[in-house]
């Protein structure tokens, strides 16, 4: 059973998060700090104007999109970047290539077991939580089929992103700064620190454009809309396939590539 | 049958930008297109069969990895061919890997935080093993080494022998055709070194698996191998039996006398006395390096005893040791 060998990775991914109980202590413990700190940052955005509402979206309907990307980073963000630079780096990745598995998916399935946690441990709590504390204020509907449909393609597009990124570091060597830059354009140009809703017009018109916010923007435009047109639903999750599709085999022709040139060359 | 691993003529080339010195040095590398080449491994050739344990020796950087690297599948030979089990490893590295096991002395491949048995449990799932045959290789590890209190010890907590253990252990799980062992006992205490010796040599008998070792420990090499292969700067420089190796030099004794006086003082001496051989000296002995075809050690002793007061002498054979160090020093002739 072929399916049978990725998923003893997501198995031993689970065991072997579990091990680290107090890191996930402290990670709720940050999101906390960084939820006060986007509280009280956009309190006082939508204090200083005159309106209830600002590009559309009232104070609450912010933080709870704040509030959920916030979630959602923590369950999708796998860090594969600096997996595969310190592996680069050390020459473990020797070793990875040499599994009869592609490295791609081998790499892929050694994170899917902190995806289930870090679902069922921080996002799923969270949801939870925000949906109980604003009174329904996030729709419970279709719109969770959509969404579940709609998270999946975007793990998938972040995961290519990261791994384009992490091919990356077959060249250069060094991790430190290319990961951060890839976050920090990941994490603005999807959506994920402030909505795309603010977003100057021009610039919401390049972003639409872009791949990123296909993993934010995408799931939680159609979770917090209640009722979305089928237009809607089949424009947003048609995109994110499309970008799924083209990033993954982007991913895979760099890395055939990368690879060819350090068989050939030598690392 | 044909053999497990052929190697014709294989050499690999890297490009190596040649850096320049200094801060202007480096700013003027960013676009340099100055290469040079260097030729890692020159022009190889060897045949291995099912079942040999092969001792693949040379000094630092004489372009084992490279080789071994090659036979993996992780590099692709710049000229010449490699097959692997009837494979080309570079094209078919998942399909290779399926067939090989691997073990750098430094690295570990097993799941840090997690104990041996989650390690074991996941090989069988990714190699693919029957259920059948894990339960009997497990069998077959129990009878050759204490592994039970090892496999409920997450691997983190291991000694350095207990993981280097695993390693190996881990690396023979799919029962695979051939496992390469780099440096395997790099860093071991005495009774763990020879521990390592016993369990690969078990595990080769008993699975008929092919070992590529690549060491330092010429301990390794005499209890484990029966043919090496020696490359330096690339060459091969020798591929036969070990026994034919210790003939190939073993006509050479070093004869050990201590006299009075000043021992490097007298040497000089000894030395225009023997101006045929080698002769050195340290603290408490002369050595005189005897080619037995030339001259007898008794022969050597009589004439030195007739001009010198000899206090008291010793009389080495020359080890494995000795012998790869001559031909790192001198290659063969």
């Amino acid at each position: 059973m072929k399916l049978k060998k990725y998923l003893s990775l997501t198995r031993i991914g689970i065991i072997e998060s579990r091990q680290f109980r107090l890191a996930t202590v402290i990670m709720v413990i940050g999101n906390l700090l960084y939820l006060i700190v986007v509280y009280f940052l956009w309190k006082s955005i939508y204090a200083s104007v005159e309106t209830d509402v600002v590009n559309g979206m009232t104070f609450t309907d912010t933080l709870i999109y704040l509030v959920l990307a916030t979630a959602l980073f923590n369950f999708m963000e796998m860090y594969a970047v600096w997996e595969m630079g310190r592996n680069i780096q050390s020459g473990k990745i020797v070793l990875d290539l040499l599994k009869p598995i592609e490295y791609r998916r081998y790499l892929f399935w050694s994170y899917s077991g902190s995806f289930v946690t870090q679902f069922f441990f921080t996002f799923l709590p969270t949801f939870i939580v925000v949906s109980v504390v604003t009174h329904g204020a996030v729709p419970l509907g279709i719109n969770l089929l959509y969404f579940a449909v709609s998270v999946i393609l975007a793990v998938l597009i972040n995961y290519s992103i990261d791994f384009i990124v992490g091919t990356i570091c077959l060249y250069t060597e060094s991790i430190w700064g290319i990961n951060i830059m890839k976050q920090v354009i990941v994490l603005l140009l999807s959506g994920a620190t402030v909505p795309i809703a603010f977003f100057p017009e021009p610039l919401k018109t390049v972003v639409y454009y872009l791949p990123f916010q296909s993993i934010y923007n995408a799931p939680l435009t159609l979770l917090l809309d209640g009722s979305p047109t089928l237009e809607t639903v089949v424009t947003t999750l048609g995109t994110q396939l499309l970008w799924c599709v083209g990033m993954t085999l982007l991913g895979k022709l760099f890395w055939k590539f990368s690879l060819r040139q350090i068989t050939v060359n030598g690392g | 049958m044909p053999p497990i691993i052929t190697i014709q003529n294989v050499t690999k080339e890297f490009k190596v930008l040649n850096r320049r010195e200094g801060l202007k040095g480096s700013l003027k590398d960013l676009f340099s297109r100055d290469y040079k080449i260097v030729r890692a491994v020159d022009n190889i050739s060897m045949n291995i069969e099912q079942g040999e344990i092969v001792g693949y020796l040379g000094p630092n950087g004489a372009g084992k990895s490279t080789t071994i690297k090659m036979m993996t599948g992780v590099l692709e030979p710049t000229s010449g061919e490699i097959l692997v089990g009837g494979n080309i490893p570079y094209k078919n590295r998942t399909k290779n890997a399926q067939e090989i096991g691997v073990v750098f002395g430094q690295r570990s491949q097993l799941w840090w935080a997690l104990p041996l048995i989650e390690s074991f449990k996941l090989l069988k799932d990714i190699y693919q093993i029957a259920d059948r045959e894990y339960e009997n290789m497990l069998e077959m590890y129990r009878s050759l080494a204490d592994i039970e209190p090892l496999l409920h010890k997450p691997v983190r907590q291991m000694s350095l022998g207990q993981r280097t253990l695993s390693d190996i252990l881990a690396a023979f799980l799919h029962n695979p055709k051939i496992v390469f062992l780099d440096e395997p006992t790099i860093g071991l205490d005495v009774s763990m070194k020879s521990k390592i010796r016993e369990l690969i040599h078990a595990l080769n008998k008993e699975k008929n698996t092919t070992v590529i070792l690549t060491t330092h420990d010429m301990g390794d090499v005499d209890a484990l191998c029966r043919r090496i292969v020696i490359i330096d700067k690339g060459k091969m420089l020798y591929d036969n039996d070990i026994e034919h190796l210790k003939g190939f030099f073993g006509s050479y004794r070093t004869l050990k006398i201590r006299v009075e006086g000043i021992l490097t003082e007298r040497a000089e001496e000894v030395k225009a006395q023997l101006p045929d051989f080698s002769v050195s000296a340290d603290e408490e002995w002369i050595s005189v390096l005897v080619d037995e075809e030339r001259a007898t050690v008794m022969e050597v002793l009589n004439q030195l005893r007739s001009s010198f007061d000899i206090r008291d002498m010793q009389l080495e054979e020359i080890s494995t040791e000795d012998v790869i160090k001559k031909i790192y020093e001198e290659g063969v002739e």
